[in-house]
């Protein structure tokens, strides 16, 4: 007896597997992703053999074995990656992976110490990945699964088809060819990253409430949007939605201090009020309403992390912003506005060799919200002078 | 007593009786996605008594599904490497196990080609396993989650309250202290086993309605109850429920008629009023209300399949018995009354492992329930006495 199949779930699964992992006929599929995520794995695993997978490699996690481990193992156990998963991760070199989001149980973790929360990534694992990453051997994406603890924490009611609208809508498979759609807004956004490009600017200047901060930009870095390509020719989008252009920042020249305008949810807490201040690139203070202490374990997690890895500009056309909502996902809230991440490199922004400014060592990579119609961002050119960006939401750079 | 209480209870039962987890061990647990209730409070449980690391691998039918309908066929039986490797890693670390049972979609494969269906079994995997079992490295124990699917096929409909109330009373939740209750119960079964192997019993007796059969023993059999032991000496209880001791027959010595007393699940069918006649230990006749051809089929698999593998003896105090409950899951239903396996049998159960009078060799093993309150069990001594087992479901040996 075949399932019953939700044909929404299908064909968005199908859209994932044809635009964001682009998976090659012959190809591998390797997905993780929580248990509570199983009926879009379970889609995703279809999609993936229909479109030629060899093998799709499924790997269920499951927050409440993390939760256990941290309440009740011991310290060997925190942040340990077994010899067989490192060995599941080499393997996915030359391969389609997918990650996914929507947290069934945002606060699950929150009652334990942020510290031990933060120090414990599988640090073995993530090298593996980063390594993959730096390489471009992965054809990767990441994409949601509406759920009600996801619903309850964005609506206070568990309306999963509420959510489910506003994925569908984010991610254009309510168009009625969404796979054009994507091509169409693929296109849009990679023209903004070529003029930024053809710009070189300096530096970027964000200034609003709470916030006036310079970051030096890297002349080996490009802006970029939407899609990469892997070393061997197979272009994908990581993300699903994704309406950003980003670029990897000069490590070593911030300066100033940032407000964050989204509540950052982060290793099964969410920190709201977040304010950071950089000195010579490094982030120096850490305060919060809510939640400092996680993200001072994740920094204190490699010495690399407390320095920049990305910049990214989002504007009001924003399928994601649109919405109104704080989805609690960074996968969301990333595209509602403008961002920046501190933590390892987009090492796709780089061209040639990994310079002294790239931080390109650390194991964490966490993006935070800092843009809305109150925030300023401006070009810097190598004279000093400063050209509108974004201004009350609103793209200026036509040219 | 509520569902959770029952689930930590179980949990605790599996972690501290079954497997017996011992400090600084890792410990690997296997299920389904519809089992994570049971195997979170393992996990959970696992570490309150010390393990070193709790390693949970979750499986999904339905990704098996989509396996099974789409990939390669070279890919049906393939291993990937990282689970070999995990799996030499378990055998290695000398690993304690918690696996789970309670099939949640039984009849979710029904449909699919049934060679492919055959074919689809990670073959280096099963061998791994195989002769881990067999060189005696782990402790291990196999439990079950109720889920809905399950209760379904018990009930008729998804009442998982009934389910968890059938399950708690068959693995000794209901008692004041389960672990203690469990240290009783395996005890008790050990007496038995004590006592039959001081018989020298040359051969079991079973008479009743429609039945009169004898099976003779080997010099080298052996009982085995609850109770057993890895290569370090470690005990353990590798079923739980288990109410059974049983032995491994010679091969060639059985005769006369059996007629089963409870129905038998099958390749998906449920065979009533099945009528077994052998001579000379090979089973040579095969009536049965319905599903006879079932059975006949199954005998064809290999040259060894037609005889006996096993013989069990279980009274009236079976709590599984005593439930009156079809579980439609070898775990609990072999558990129910007296049975006997035809197909190859446990070289636990011998002294010597390569005794040249058991059947061993065979691919298949399937246990039917031959015992109730009208059959009557003796066993023929190798010094000439009769001494009754079992009358009207009464243990007849001193307990």
């Amino acid at each position: 007896m075949a399932a019953e199949l939700d044909e929404r779930l299908e064909k968005y699964a199908e859209l994932a597997v044809k635009v964001g992992t682009n998976l090659q006929p012959g190809q591998d599929l390797f997905i993780t992703a929580i248990v509570q995520h199983a009926p879009l794995v379970r889609a995703l695993t279809r999609a993936g053999y229909a479109a030629g997978a060899r093998y799709v490699d499924v790997l269920y996690t499951d927050q409440h074995v993390r939760k256990a481990k941290l309440e009740l193992g011991p310290e060997g156990a925190v942040g340990y990656s077994p010899e067989w998963l490192k060995e599941r991760w080499s393997a996915m070199a030359g391969n389609a992976t997918f990650g996914t989001t929507g947290d069934p149980e945002p606060e699950l973790l929150a009652g334990l110490d942020g510290q031990l929360v933060g120090r414990d990534r599988m640090t073995g694992v993530i090298e593996i990945a980063m390594k993959h990453y730096s390489d471009h051997v992965l054809n990767w994406s990441g994409l949601a699964y509406p759920n009600e603890g996801w619903a309850t924490k964005v609506f206070g009611k568990p309306d999963v088809e509420k959510l489910w609208e506003a994925v569908a809508f984010c991610t254009r498979l309510n168009e009625p060819d969404p796979v054009a759609a994507w091509q169409e807004h693929v296109a849009k956004l990679k023209a903004r990253a070529a003029i930024l490009n053809q710009r070189k600017f300096d530096a970027i200047r964000y200034r609003g409430p709470g916030t006036d901060l310079t970051v030096g930009l890297l002349d080996q870095a490009d802006w970029l949007a939407a899609e990469f390509t892997t070393a061997s020719g197979i272009p994908y989008v990581p993300n699903m939605p994704t309406e950003e252009v980003f670029t990897t920042p000069d490590c070593r020249r911030a300066e100033g201090y940032i407000t964050s305008t989204k509540p950052l949810a982060l290793a099964g807490d969410v920190v709201e009020g977040l304010k950071v201040t950089f000195k010579d690139g490094k982030i120096v203070e850490v305060d919060a309403k809510h939640g400092a202490d996680v993200v001072r374990g994740q920094l204190a997690s490699d010495e690399r992390a407390a320095y920049l890895g990305e910049l990214a500009l989002v504007d009001g056309d924003s399928k994601v912003g649109q919405t109104g909502l704080t989805f609690f996902d960074t996968l969301y809230d990333e595209n509602a506005t403008c961002h920046i991440a501190y933590g390892f490199a987009i090492v796709e922004c780089i061209r040639g060799e990994l310079g002294e400014g790239v931080n390109a060592s650390s194991t964490v990579h966490t993006d935070f919200m800092v843009g809305g119609p109150q925030l300023d961002v401006d070009g810097i050119t190598a004279a000093g002078e400063a050209v509108p960006i974004l201004r009350e939401d609103v793209w200026q750079l036509t040219s | 007593m509520a569902t959770d209480e029952l689930i930590e209870r179980y949990a605790e039962l599996a972690v501290r009786v079954g497997a017996n987890v011992q400090p600084g061990q890792l410990v690997e647990v296997l299920g389904r996605v519809e089992h994570a209730p049971v195997i979170r409070a393992v996990t959970r449980a696992a570490y309150a008594a010390g393990a070193r690391y709790v390693d949970v691998l979750y499986s999904d039918q339905h990704i098996r599904r989509a396996m099974i309908e789409t990939a390669p066929a070279d890919v049906l039986s393939w291993t990937p490497p990282w689970l070999l490797s995990r799996a030499k890693d378990i055998g290695e670390e000398k690993a304690a196990i918690v696996a789970l049972t309670g099939e949640a979609e039984p009849e979710l494969l029904a449909d699919l080609p049934g060679e492919r269906v055959g074919k689809a079994r990670m073959l280096e995997l099963a061998e791994e396993n195989m002769r881990q079992v067999a060189a005696m490295l782990n402790n291990w124990t196999v439990i079950s989650c109720p889920n809905e699917g399950w209760a379904r096929t018990v009930f008729g409909e998804p009442d998982m309250d009934k389910l968890w109330e059938a399950v708690a009373f068959c693995v000794r939740l209901d008692e004041d202290d389960p672990v203690q209750a469990w240290r009783d119960h395996v005890e008790r079964l050990e007496r038995r086993v004590v006592a039959l192997d001081a018989l020298g019993i040359d051969a079991l007796h079973f008479v009743g309605p429609g039945t009169d059969l004898t099976v003779g023993l080997l010099d080298e059999s052996r009982w085995k109850g609850a109770d057993s032991v890895t290569m370090d000496g470690l005990h353990y209880v590798a079923n739980m429920p288990t109410e059974e001791v049983f032995t491994t027959p010679a091969k060639v010595r059985t005769n006369g008629v059996v007629t089963s007393t409870r129905p038998l699940e099958l390749n998906g069918q449920v065979i009533r009023g099945l009528v077994v006649t052998f001579k000379d230990g090979k089973i040579v006749d095969v009536q049965a209300e319905n599903g006879a051809e079932v059975v006949r089929g199954q005998l064809d698999t290999d040259e060894n399949a037609p005889f006996l593998g096993e013989v069990s003896l279980v009274d009236g105090t079976s709590r599984v018995g005593q439930t009156g409950i079809i579980f439609s899951d070898t775990l609990f239903d072999e558990n129910a009354t007296c049975h006997i396996a035809y197909g190859g049998g446990y070289t636990e159960a011998l002294s010597d492992p390569d005794a040249p009078g058991a059947n061993i060799k065979s691919s298949v093993h399937t246990d039917f329930m031959i015992g109730g309150p009208e059959v009557a069990v003796d066993a023929h001594t190798r010094d000439g006495r009769v001494v009754p087992l079992l009358r009207s479901d009464v243990w007849q040996l001193s307990d």
